[in-house]
């Protein structure tokens, strides 16, 4: 008879958890201070017990999480309220043109003059309360790691976000001498954003930036399936105890390494494929950073700046030569 | 040598897919096997063939190279070679090329007893690209709609086919597909950035074990979803990305041929707040 | 009592063995909702989408994805909407004109008098094929002008004949008539008025900045919902993309993109084509770049602004209150009130052949009871 199990392997297609763990929760690492602030009391999920650790809790709430808390809500209290005044009030078409609702920064004329509220000031002060907030935020990512006793990569990962988003809505308008220049808060207003900036300043395609940037951002995405994919196809060889393999391998190291090795001629080590994931999910965000504050402060055109420095193909011609109507008939340039 | 010191006891024979134990040898340190011969067959081809599509073209200039896929006009149908037919056989040859490296990292798998996470991640990339290259113009009934192969050329492919939607921003799986390689990045950063931090600890720190992962992110955001669960998520996201990536292609043209924008009037105009 | 109940009961005994199923296997039960429910997205999305049907027209070289991507399904009902309608039998010339026949005839005057009573029948069946010659004139004295559609139809008649010759530049060899607008409507499609923000003064909130809000006129996105009042009324500069490699002092922003995008999209809506049919994106500034359409489309601005002006703003007093805006303005014309979806108003097909008084250069003078 046909055994899809043996045939497929199917014990070693690990898919999602099968058992539920019972027993004592964890109450977590003792902490180098600050022991009091650790908060609530751990319970299960099925849910998340199905793909990861069912359990939930405790936190650590200190000063600086709370103030970041608050300042966070300030923000979104200032953006969802100023959304919820765009449809007069009314909480059906609230809901109804969410996506559609925005937040614009300045208009041009007010270049880097503070507005009044109405006229911008409420996506000023938006953006400076989330500002302080992602701020504030750093600083518990980078304390709760050392209060661990533990090195502070992902703080300088978060870093690297940091940098793109201070860029879009802040160091990029204050070059260009404008906050209107920033990214609106809203859904769809945003997604015009990117679309609007990219036609204004000749195609963000041909900015060479950007182009690092998807390739980091598509490289992450395939370092984590090979990654991801390794650990659980060698996970009945306890390759999850990622620790402990980068210390002291086991068989399921070996056949990791040794997978990509027989694959492609190379392969990370337990501890270096860690080190190839943050650098490539930072270098998404840091080069994509300085594609962003290059756009309008160095470089108007990005597609005559490609034509320039010879690297925007050229097509064969489909249609006799065509000439800007508008230098014929000065008078009505539209 | 070209082998690692523990590498001897996993080399063994069988296992492989096809052709018993044909090909089933190393060279250096890569394994062969049946899929790694067609493998450098089609890619010896195809690279034969890109690099004849240079010649032929009006330039070297490696960012400027472009081999086009045919007029619409040839439909599903042969093209010349000069007019298209390259495109034909160099996406051929990579399908064929593709596959091969991917049933070859199955075999492997096999080998090494492990699953086949990897492989059936890169199955997902392949999707896309035949999507790309192969489902959407067999929909649109013409090769004529795949992308170009050059640097920038696929680059000015993706623009103009973009904007034959007005907005491509708008299109939910484009969204989705997008969402998915942002939180692919993010969690990787936090998923290395965790892994690094407890094997370097700051100096007089012993490096941290395995429950400290968890510590931190409980601490940090209330859930931890463990050691194992973070692969499975990465890998879920890793693969959804590529998945939503080609369904949003395939839906703009054969499903839907307005701006993705107007595709939201639904939204609007649900019976009960229109 | 028992049969009145007897339907409930397996209601209840539904939600019973929910509760029970929720006490013991809560877990589970939430994975089966979550799943019903994706499933039930996933199923009612794919009735937003449409059958497959499409077609590419090839607009640039091959792979650069420059085409006008249609649904054949949508295009034959499109179809429907685009015929031209059959013109009436030839008139016998009548050996007078009409102002020698009739009184009050301040357009046409030299049209031979039969050929003149001839268009009048067409301009019914175009304009009111219900409400006929009344909808305009008073039967008891057809000269009299006290309905104001008759002022309106007869500024409209040299509208067209100024389309037809000083616009050449945008409808060559194929021409306007009344149907081109009005298609059996006495109000065409597509017709717009300056939009006022939809909620008002908004106090200390912000203040309505034009755009984010679903905008009908913007294919539904969050660009600006008014662009055809800067544009088509005024004359709000276009181009915003940069023309240099480097900075030269252009101060166009981001902000002015959206207005110009949405405008693009109306454009784009109007004519059921996408942005390839004119640029190739890659650099829409870039006229060699892109389409013979482009040329066609540019001077399709400065027409409808000079019809905007120059024909329909004056009729704002002429139209009663509850025809126009709301802030007093008359009926606007935009790319979608000939185009009704069809890159050339009915694919390419013209009525003026069959009407060619409709092609003389105007001579007249605005009527009276029009501002200027």
């Amino acid at each position: 008879m046909f055994d899809y199990r043996t045939t497929f392997g199917v014990e070693y297609q690990n898919l999602f958890n099968r058992t539920q763990i019972e027993g004592k929760l964890d109450k977590g690492a003792p902490l180098e201070w600050g022991m009091e602030n650790r908060r609530g009391k751990p319970s299960t999920s099925f849910l998340f017990g199905l793909i990861g650790s069912q359990q939930v809790g405790p936190y650590y709430l200190g000063a600086t999480g709370l103030a970041s808390l608050i300042c966070g809500l300030i923000a979104f209290e200032i953006i969802g309220l100023n959304l919820f005044a765009s449809v007069g009030w009314d909480p059906v078409q609230f809901i109804r043109q969410l996506p559609w609702l925005g937040l614009q920064p300045p208009a041009p004329a007010w270049g880097l003059h503070i507005p009044p509220l109405a006229q911008g000031g409420w996506w000023l002060m938006a953006g400076f309360f989330l500002t302080t907030s992602i701020l504030l935020w750093w600083v518990r990512v980078y304390r709760r790691a050392r209060a661990l006793g533990m090195g502070t990569h992902v703080a300088w990962a978060f870093a690297s976000a940091i940098w793109l988003y201070l860029v879009d809505g802040f160091l990029r308008p204050l070059l260009m001498g404008s906050w209107s220049e920033g990214v609106p808060f809203g859904i769809f207003p945003h997604l015009d954003w990117t679309a609007s900036l990219s036609i204004r300043y000749g195609n963000l395609y041909y900015d060479p930036f950007h182009m690092l940037s998807i390739v980091f951002l598509y490289g992450s995405t395939l370092l984590f399936a090979m990654h991801g994919g390794t650990i659980l196809a060698t996970s009945r060889y306890w390759a999850e105890r990622e620790i402990e393999q980068a210390t002291d391998p086991g068989t399921a190291a070996e056949r990791g390494g040794i997978f990509w090795r027989w694959v492609m001629g190379f392969n990370a080590t337990f501890e270096s494929i860690h080190r190839w994931a943050v650098w490539f999910a930072i270098l998404c965000t840091l080069t994509g950073g300085i594609g962003i504050l290059l756009t309008g402060t160095v470089v108007d055109n990005w597609y005559l700046w490609g034509v320039k420095h010879g690297f925007a193909p050229e097509y064969p011609r489909v249609y006799a030569p065509i000439t800007d109507p508008g230098l014929l008939r000065a008078a009505v340039q539209p | 040598m070209s082998m690692l010191h523990f590498e001897h006891k996993y080399r063994v024979r069988g296992g492989t897919l096809v052709g018993g134990d044909l090909f089933d040898f190393w060279a250096g340190p890569f394994y062969v096997g049946f899929f790694g011969v067609t493998t450098i067959f089609f890619t010896l081809i195809g690279t034969a063939l890109i690099i004849y599509g240079a010649a032929i073209g009006p330039t070297w200039n490696v960012w400027r190279i472009s081999i086009a896929p045919p007029d619409l006009r040839y439909g599903l149908g042969f093209a010349p070679m000069r007019a298209g037919g390259l495109w034909q056989w160099i996406t051929f040859c990579a399908i064929g090329a593709f596959v091969s490296w991917d049933l070859r990292m199955v075999e492997i798998a096999r080998k090494l007893g492990m699953g086949l996470h990897a492989p059936f991640a890169f199955a997902c990339a392949i999707l896309a690209y035949v999507t790309l290259e192969v489902i959407r113009p067999l929909l649109m009934g013409a090769w004529g709609n795949a992308f170009p192969y050059g640097i920038i050329s696929h680059l000015d492919w993706v623009s103009n086919v973009g904007y034959q939607y007005l907005q491509f921003h708008y299109n939910p799986a484009h969204m989705i597909a997008v969402t998915f390689f942002f939180t692919t990045t993010l969690i990787l950063a936090m998923h290395g950035g965790v892994i690094l931090s407890s094997l370097n600890p700051p100096p007089g720190e012993p490096v941290k074990p395995g429950a400290y992962e968890d510590s931190f992110f409980r601490d940090l955001i209330v859930y931890s979803i463990g050691p194992l669960g973070i692969h499975r998520l990465g890998w879920f996201c890793a693969i959804n990305a590529g998945v939503w990536s080609a369904i949003c292609i395939v839906l703009s043209g054969p499903f839907w041929t307005r701006g993705w924008p107007e595709w939201w009037s639904w939204w609007l105009n649900l019976p009960f707040w229109n | 009592m028992s049969l009145l109940l007897a339907p409930f009961q397996p209601v209840a005994a539904a939600l019973g063995g929910l509760r029970s199923g929720l006490r013991h296997h809560g877990g589970r039960f939430r994975v089966g909702l979550a799943a019903t429910v994706a499933a039930a997205a996933v199923i009612g999305l794919v009735f937003t989408l449409e059958r497959p049907a499409p077609r590419n027209v090839q607009l640039g070289y091959r792979g650069t994805g420059m085409g006008a991507i249609y649904n054949a399904r949508l295009v034959a009902q499109q179809l429907g909407l685009q015929q031209v309608d059959a013109p009436l039998p030839p008139s016998i010339p009548a050996g007078k004109t009409a102002a020698q026949a009739y009184k009050n005839i301040q357009v046409l005057q030299n049209l031979d008098a039969n050929e003149f009573l001839r268009l009048m029948g067409a301009m019914t069946q175009w304009i009111a094929p219900q409400a006929g010659c009344a909808f305009c004139h008073s039967l008891k004295n057809m000269a009299d002008d006290s309905i104001y559609t008759k002022t309106v139809a007869r500024r409209m008649l040299q509208m067209v004949m100024a389309i037809n010759t000083q616009w050449q530049s945008h409808v060559d060899g194929v021409g306007v008539t009344c149907q081109t607008c009005h298609r059996g409507r006495a109000i065409p499609a597509g017709s717009w008025f300056i939009q006022p923000p939809p909620h008002g003064e908004r106090n200390a909130t912000e203040a309505d900045s034009g755009q984010d809000l679903p905008a009908a006129v913007a294919g539904g996105s969050a660009f600006p919902y008014d662009p055809l009042t800067p544009f088509l009324l005024s004359a709000m500069p276009i181009r915003v993309t940069g023309t240099t490699a480097l900075p030269n002092g252009d101060r166009s922003s981001v902000n002015q993109t959206d207005w110009t995008y949405s405008l693009m999209i109306h454009f784009a809506d109007s004519l059921g084509v996408n942005c390839t049919f004119c640029h190739n994106t890659r650099a829409f500034e870039e006229w060699d770049q892109g389409t013979p359409n482009r040329v066609s489309a540019w001077h399709a601005i400065p027409m409808v602004r000079d019809l905007n002006r120059n024909y329909m703003a004056p009729l704002a007093q002429v139209f009663p209150v509850e025809l126009r805006g709301k802030l007093d303005d008359a009926p606007k014309v935009s790319c979608v009130t000939c185009h009704n979806g069809a890159y050339k108003p009915f694919y390419g097909a013209s009525g003026l052949p069959y009407y060619p008084e409709l092609a003389h250069a105007v001579t007249m003078t605005p009527p009276a009871g029009s501002r200027p």
